[in-house]
């Protein structure tokens, strides 16, 4: 778009950074924190801030899975059914050798990354299109889940997750802290690593990468995997958060993911965007969603409203420009 | 009959694509009850000149005549108006569509605002009859051979009831009892006096056929007469045979004994028994009428398509390579021909284009240095001599540049055996030159060198031995002192040799 000078570069640099999707989206969260403190009491609260924050982490860690599987040209629709696996099913694993509860955690996190394994070898593999393979997962997901946990929600005495959901070290919220650690590295594997550079390319063109060697079923396996893991992870977040786990418990955080993703910028069609784009989009996502229940409407008109304010919001921040 | 009006004519038209000129000047006039043949070598302008006239493209310059008038807006349904139908190469049916709906679609009866169905089976049938379709109408088209589905094209053509029929290599996929039939029907149709234009590179059937030629080479029209008194040797050295000029480096064999490919009874995708070796500082050329299945033959010795082979060798080691990764591994690297699908990502950056198959085989996880891809790429931009700025989207470039680019990134893996795929299709005269020059330094440096291409001054020009495919099979393997255009373009048509020799 500008053309690069020498002279002018870092001036350049400063521009690009601005005008990026990322800084955007922060300036929109940040603009509605804002206005929103003033018109609403309460709301700008450190501990209110504190909490969108926390809620976001789940999204946030969520889509980072997401983000990996649409910059690589695909989408995952089984996250929310992964979260629910991970959140029932860590009772599961309980053993009373182990007083840390490390192990439980452990397994259910081996677990649902086979489970993204699993959906990326279909992928890439049997060539069953993502969102076929990815729907067909969630659905067999859920069948497993009711014949598993039936209707009942199931209790985790397990320190390591109560103490992951609602412990403060330094004053800031565990599951911040971990989302803070998962975006470095996302971030890093995203945009420092080969493996990442990968992706892009395969999104971009899959023809085209696979013709410049990129080893594209081992590296779709992978990026399916990191989605099933960041989907555990969240779900064993939302477990120590909630207290407990029952079936539908992730429900909400398959559009969401989607949504981050979208709103920070990256490209549903694959090859273009970045996580940094995502982080801002899950706190945007959870803003809204509080702005709405500050609004005293009934659920029908609050879920009508959150539709409408992403739909307004994607139009505003720029449609994908036409691709040949 | 010469004196008569043409029912459709083109005056002095020029086209050009992004600068490139594909059409100069060019002429042809199409007068009822006459076959007319269209012949040229791949990309000489035979499909840009069918576009013209069926009003699908503008001309740049010059004019198109219906019934000795000029129409100054010419568009595809214009033309269709005019009586005029087209029998396109690519084919423009509709798989899932029954017979009767792919030859009625667009112009279907009507009755109270609705497909008249019966009125729509009546008609197609009789299209039907006329080039020996019998199957049932409602057939779905993605069920029928290749040929057949081309007679259903011919049928298409005909529901329209045209004045002017447009047959753009219109056998290339028939059998000779269906050939048989078409010709016999074209016979019939000039003699109730449709003109018609046959594009065919089928030299024995123009002769049978057609009453009146036009010769494209290089967008130029080099011959516009009645074929009596032609034979096909003339007709083939009206097609090649420009002047080279300084557009190829000075050839001198770099040849070495080193096999760097061996291949034989070696099969993938058309290509059946190919027996193939390549020896180290030598570039092979494969010739032959675009999709014979040459682009196969590429693609299943990288590993890109499953292949097999009664024996094979490349660069030392024995087997074939079982996918891209491990071709690149063996010394092997392809340049695609499509490179805005194939060769690069368009929406990324020059510099990742440059370094991605270095990304494909670093460890997944080791630390980019960005300042070293930056090195490297500026590096390859000026020994490839690429102009722009490299943290801008490839699609910012040329197709030169874009092309060079598709090259370049080969390079840091140091390939043994470079396959390329028609690397000049598209790409303006300049970059030719640099291409060219690259290849045979590439030679030079003992490396091996397999050109596919649509181009048959290339061949000549560049290679040491070249490879003529037709219909999925290496024909005849023609020695650098046996190298020319009449020789290359005759065994890929099927000439006889001693005819084209002539």
């Amino acid at each position: 778009m500008s053309i690069r000078d020498a002279g002018f570069l870092s001036r350049s640099r400063i521009l690009a950074v601005v005008t990026s999707r990322p800084f955007l989206t922060f300036a929109i969260v940040a603009l509605v924190w804002i206005v929103a403190s003033f018109v609403s009491r309460g709301f700008g609260a450190y501990g209110h801030l504190r909490y969108l924050v926390e809620l976001a982490a789940v999204i946030g860690i969520v889509a980072a899975g997401q983000t990996f599987v649409v910059i690589a040209g695909g989408i995952d629709l089984s996250v929310a059914a992964i979260v629910t696996v991970a959140a029932v099913g860590l009772p599961l694993f309980a053993i009373d050798a182990d007083p840390t509860g490390l192990t439980p955690i452990l397994a259910v996190l081996a677990m649902t990354t086979a489970i993204g394994l699993v959906n990326g070898l279909g992928v890439a593999l049997l060539r069953v299109h993502p969102m076929i393979m990815t729907l067909a997962m969630a659905t067999f997901l859920q069948g497993l889940l009711i014949i598993i946990a039936g209707g009942s929600a199931v209790t985790a005495a397990n320190p390591l997750v109560s103490w992951v959901g609602n412990a403060r070290p330094f004053g800031v919220p565990a599951g911040i802290l971990v989302w803070v650690v998962i975006s470095f590295v996302v971030l890093v594997v995203m945009h420092a690593t080969p493996f990442g550079a990968r992706l892009f390319a395969m999104g971009a063109g899959p023809l085209a990468a696979k013709l410049s060697g990129v080893p594209i079923a081992s590296t779709t396996m992978a990026v399916y995997g990191i989605s099933g893991f960041m989907s555990g992870l969240a779900g064993i977040i939302v477990l120590g958060m909630n207290g407990q786990g029952y079936v539908g418990i992730g429900d909400p955080y398959l559009l969401a993911s989607i949504a981050a993703v979208v709103l920070g910028g990256t490209s549903i069609l694959g090859g273009l965007g970045t996580y940094a784009g995502s982080i801002p989009g899950a706190i945007l996502l959870v803003t809204i969603t509080a702005l709405i229940t500050v609004v005293n409407a009934s659920p029908g008109w609050r879920s009508i409203l959150f539709g409408t304010l992403i739909l307004a919001l994607l139009l505003l921040s720029g449609r994908e420009a036409a691709r040949r | 009959m010469a004196s008569s009006v043409p029912i459709l004519a083109a005056r002095g038209v020029s086209k050009a694509f992004f600068g490139n000129p594909v059409l100069r000047s060019v002429s042809i006039s199409l007068e009822p009850g006459r076959v007319h043949a269209l012949l040229g070598e791949n990309g000489a302008g035979k499909s840009t000149l069918i576009n013209l006239l069926s009003g699908a493209l503008r001309p740049d310059s010059g004019t198109i005549e219906i019934d000795g008038k000029a129409v100054s807006r010419h568009s595809p349904p214009e033309a269709r108006r005019a009586g005029i139908a087209v029998v396109q190469q690519e084919l423009s049916l509709t798989n899932s569509l029954s017979i009767a709906e792919n030859i009625g679609l667009g112009a279907y009866p009507r009755r109270f605002g609705l497909v008249d169905y019966p009125a729509l089976a009546a008609r197609a049938k009789a299209a039907c009859d006329l080039v020996g379709l019998h199957e049932p109408l409602s057939t779905p088209v993605g069920e029928l051979s290749l040929g057949r589905r081309q007679m259903v094209e011919i049928a298409k053509a005909l529901y329209r009831k045209p004045r002017v029929l447009i047959l753009d290599e219109p056998t290339s996929s028939l059998s000779a009892t269906e050939t048989r039939i078409l010709t016999t029907l074209l016979e019939k149709l000039r003699s109730e006096g449709i003109a018609i234009l046959y594009i065919s590179h089928r030299l024995d059937e123009v002769m049978q056929l057609c009453q009146h030629v036009t010769v494209l080479k290089d967008g130029i029209c080099t011959a516009d007469r009645p074929l009596e008194g032609v034979n096909a040797a003339g007709l083939v050295r009206l097609m090649v045979g420009r002047d080279p000029g300084d557009l190829f480096p000075r050839w001198d064999s770099t040849r070495t004994e080193r096999v760097a490919v061996s291949v034989s009874r070696f099969a993938a995708g058309l290509m059946r028994d190919v027996d193939l070796e390549v020896r180290a500082g030598e570039v092979v050329g494969i010739g032959g009428l675009v999709g014979q299945g040459q682009e196969d033959l590429l693609l299943g010795l990288y590993g890109a398509i499953p292949a097999k082979a009664a024996s094979a060798v490349i660069h030392d080691a024995a087997g074939l390579p079982a996918n891209v990764p491990q071709a690149n591994t063996r010394g092997l690297a392809y340049v695609p021909a499509d490179r805005k699908r194939e060769g690069l990502h368009l929406i990324h950056p020059i510099v990742t284009n440059l370094m991605l198959p270095a990304f494909a085989r670093m460890p997944a996880l080791k630390l980019r240095s960005r300042a070293r891809e930056r090195e490297t790429a500026m590096g390859l931009a000026l020994q490839f001599a690429i102009k722009g700025d490299l943290g801008r989207a490839a699609q910012a470039l040329s197709g030169g540049n874009q092309q060079k680019v598709a090259l370049a990134k080969w390079m840091p893996l140091d390939p043994a055996v470079l396959l390329l795929n028609d690397p000049t299709r598209g790409v303006d005269v300049e970059t030719k030159r640099e291409i060219y020059a690259m290849l045979r330094a590439f030679a030079a440096a003992g490396k091996a060198v397999v050109l596919l291409s649509s181009d048959t001054p290339e061949l000549v020009h560049l290679c040491d031995r070249v490879a003529v495919v037709r219909e999925g099979r290496v024909i005849t393997l023609l020695e650098r002192g046996e190298l020319s255009e009449e020789a290359i373009v005759a065994a890929a048509m099927g000439a006889e040799p001693e005819r084209a020799a002539a």
